[in-house]
């Protein structure tokens, strides 16, 4: 006897609508503020909404590769979070300022 | 239902506080709220019954990189920027009716589909049988993404590696490297001097 499919508790579009939500509150923090630090926050933060698009459609699925990938996202944003802190120590060695518009020497 | 109501208070919270991050003048007082969000979708992963997921999402989101991030705003005493914006305030604009459009293109994408799904079995109750969450998500990480996780541990080494040789402080001719104001623009010798 086969049983009957679980419904999940939480339907799978709620996830995607709260994951659109996060990533667009990061997309506006990156292009709206000039600070390097939040700018790399909003980064976080819309990795983060992928993360909950991840673990939805790992539920929704029933099966983990989902889940795996995120592990995966985290490594990731490690790795961006320690080489962008490192960009950004050496810039403000340099400049004395964290304002992304006043980095313009490359525009000659 | 009661997994709906706690679900909608921690989105809500979770996106206030990624608001509260953008919209935050001190960048201390962004990152403790960029905190709260990520305790917040902890708290949906552990809705979702990914519990490990949650507890690595506090472990090393909110605790280890968190931290990191903390560390480096001490290091950089960025209080004395607090004169953020701004050269481009008209973009700010544009650039926030634009984020509100590509939400609306989603809700009105997102409410035009059904998803439909062949499913894999792995319910939270199968996994409960098969020895645990953990057991299983582990099983499957280290079967079929054996690959991936070995060159994950290369990136981070590069990762690493790269992070430690950019905030070295390098050794000029002259003893001390020579920093600009903001805003000042470097005459061409010094440029040249550099190079």
């Amino acid at each position: 006897m086969i049983e009957p499919p679980v419904e999940m508790p939480i339907p799978v579009d709620w996830y995607l609508y709260l994951s659109a939500a996060l990533f667009i509150v990061g997309v506006a923090g990156m292009l709206t503020r000039r600070n390097l630090f939040i700018m790399l926050f909003s980064l976080e933060l819309m990795l983060n909404a992928v993360n909950i698009n991840l673990v939805g459609f790992s539920r929704f699925h029933e099966n983990l590769v989902g889940q795996n990938l995120v592990i995966f996202v985290m490594a990731i944003a490690a790795a961006e979070a320690a080489v962008g802190l490192a960009i950004a120590t050496a810039l403000y060695r340099n400049r004395k300022t964290l304002m992304v518009d006043l980095f313009d020497r490359m525009k000659g | 239902m009661t997994e709906k109501v706690l679900f909608i208070i921690f989105g809500v919270l979770a996106v206030a506080g990624g608001i509260g991050t953008i919209t935050r003048r001190n960048v201390v007082h962004a990152l403790l709220l960029l905190v709260f969000t990520f305790l917040n979708v902890a708290a949906i992963f552990a809705l979702t019954q990914a519990y490990f997921l949650a507890v690595v999402q506090i472990l090393v989101y909110a605790g280890a990189i968190m931290v990191l991030f903390f560390f480096v705003i001490m290091l950089l005493n960025l209080r004395t920027f607090r004169e953020e914006e701004q050269t481009h305030r008209r973009q700010r604009w544009v650039a926030l009716g634009l984020s509100v459009l590509v939400l609306a293109e989603f809700i009105v994408v997102l409410a035009g589909i059904t998803l439909t799904s062949v499913r894999g079995g792995l319910t939270p109750e199968a996994m409960a049988e098969a020895g645990g969450g953990t057991k299983v998500f582990g099983e499957a990480l280290f079967n079929n993404m054996l690959l991936p996780f070995e060159v994950a541990s290369v990136v981070l080494l590069v990762a690493m590696v790269g992070a430690i040789i950019l905030v070295k402080r390098e050794k000029t001719a002259g003893g001390t490297t020579r920093g600009w104001d903001p805003g000042e623009q470097p005459t061409p010798e010094a440029i040249e001097e550099e190079v």
